[in-house]
């Protein structure tokens, strides 16, 4: 049985990584840091995929976030998404060159369809990450893009149609509202979206314990759980959350299997 | 031990490269050249991307002629994985109709979007076989290993197969003789995809 994932996003910004709460950044560490409090390189071994974002709100340096990846996939054998200010073919061959498995594509989603169709062609359509960022409006839910800071004129239901035409390999769902909050998933949405969306889904935004991670398992068009809350899974926080949710008989991978 | 990992300019191969080199394999090379892949040990065909320009570059390249004389003719071990693996079938309805390496008798259609999601992305099981050498030290259990395709392999021989179920059942692995193949990424698969690399360098 295909099983569902558990990813970590790591938030990355001009040389550091922070912790988003709401798309305000604060910043937590360097690469030294991370290493020194994450050690992905076990860490990793309770995870299923691992999801970089440049966030960086000036100018987004491609060869310089392009470099901290390349740093981060050593040892580490589980897939890495990046992502965050990709405009061009060449950005996108970049990261992938760097070690990046998939890359993760979010403004250029509405500005360049055409960059989106080029990529799927030279790279296949599971390689390809649509990220879309989301928050409650007053009548409908709101799309915004360039991070979290420009509206798009699509609601989030027409805008789900017409990412699906792009032929993209999965959809990474993040609620703005509950981001980096640590209040749990945005459920209501979720649950009310789900059956619309016929690509493998990746919830993001809220998760702040392993209970979350669980709720968000449970529903059915779920494929994935991602939390990029840096301060509430540190130290052993991750592989914790995963013996936990293994022992709810949760169907997630088990690796342990080999002797 | 010299591995080359066959260049014909698709595919991420940096996860490949790190993880033989975590698994101390001395001498890791990137070529497409007939004397550097005649000269390796081992070969691995890689693979991210459409069938339909995968094979035309291999062609292009003459790296068909080459294996057919390393591989088929010499039986040096190959391993192919994800499109590397689909790449040595029949043929392939990616980007209309493509004839494969033809290796082994495998056809290669896409998986129906009408009756589960497409692609196929994340850990699932594998019925392991652990009578082949691959799954050397397995246990009797199904094991996961990491996929993400959107095309998938059927074959009506019998080339040591092992399955995987999505939509149906269909080819996650086979070992023919010196010819290799996974379905899955076994550079992305933790410890059960380093376990398949392992016996993949040491026992073929």
């Amino acid at each position: 049985m295909l099983r569902k994932r558990i990813i970590f996003t790591l938030i990355y910004s001009d040389g550091f990584f922070m912790q988003s709460r709401n798309f305000r950044l604060q910043k937590v560490g360097n690469l030294n840091w991370l290493e020194k409090n994450y050690k992905f390189q076990s860490i990793a071994f309770s995870l299923d995929e691992l999801i970089v974002i440049n966030a960086t709100k000036t100018v987004k340096s491609i060869s310089e976030f392009a470099s901290t990846v390349s740093k981060l996939v050593n040892d580490v054998f589980i897939p890495i998404a990046a992502g965050g200010g990709i405009r061009s073919f060449e950005d996108a061959e970049l990261l992938f060159n760097s070690g990046a498995d998939k890359i993760v594509l979010n403004t250029a989603l509405v500005e360049s369809p055409e960059l989106i169709k080029l990529l799927v062609k030279q790279y296949g359509s599971q390689s390809i990450v649509a990220s879309i960022d989301y928050k409650k409006g007053n009548d409908d839910f709101e799309v915004f893009i360039n991070d979290g800071t420009e509206k798009i004129d699509m609601t989030l239901p027409e805008y789900l149609k017409y990412i699906e035409s792009l032929e993209v390999g999965e959809i990474y769902l993040n609620s703005i509202d509950k981001d980096g909050t640590g209040f749990g998933y945005d459920f209501e949405t979720i649950k009310n979206l789900q059956d619309d969306i016929n690509l493998p889904l990746i919830i993001a935004g809220g998760a702040g314990n392993e209970n979350h991670l669980i709720d968000g398992l449970y529903l059915n068009n779920v494929s994935a759980v991602a939390t990029a809350n840096l301060f509430n899974f540190i130290g052993d926080g991750l592989p914790n959350a995963r013996e936990k949710i293994i022992e709810t008989g949760l169907n997630i991978a088990n690796w342990n299997a080999v002797t | 031990m010299k591995i080359v990992i066959v260049d014909y300019g698709m595919g991420n191969i940096r996860s490949i490269v790190s993880t033989l080199n975590y698994l101390k394999v001395e001498d890791v090379v990137l070529s497409s050249d007939f004397d550097v892949l005649k000269s390796a040990d081992k070969l691995i065909l890689p693979g991210v991307g459409s069938f339909g320009k995968a094979i035309s570059q291999i062609k292009e390249k003459k790296i068909d002629v080459y294996l057919d004389e390393i591989v088929v003719a010499n039986k040096k071990p190959l391993l192919g994985i994800c499109l590397g693996m689909q790449l040595l079938g029949v043929s392939s309805t990616e980007d209309g109709f493509n004839e494969g390496l033809g290796y082994i008798n495998g056809y290669v259609e896409k998986f129906d979007n009408t009756v589960v999601k497409v692609p196929h992305v994340g850990f699932n099981q594998v019925k392991v076989n652990n009578d082949l050498k691959m799954y050397n030290g397995f246990g009797e259990t199904p094991a996961d290993f990491y996929f993400t395709h959107s095309y998938r392999m059927k074959s009506d021989s019998d080339i040591n197969q092992c399955f995987c179920h999505y939509q149906d059942d269909f080819v996650a692995s086979f070992e023919y003789d010196n010819i290799v193949g996974a379905q899955f990424h076994p550079e992305l698969s933790q410890t059960n995809g380093l376990r398949l690399l392992k016996n993949f360098i040491e026992k073929f």
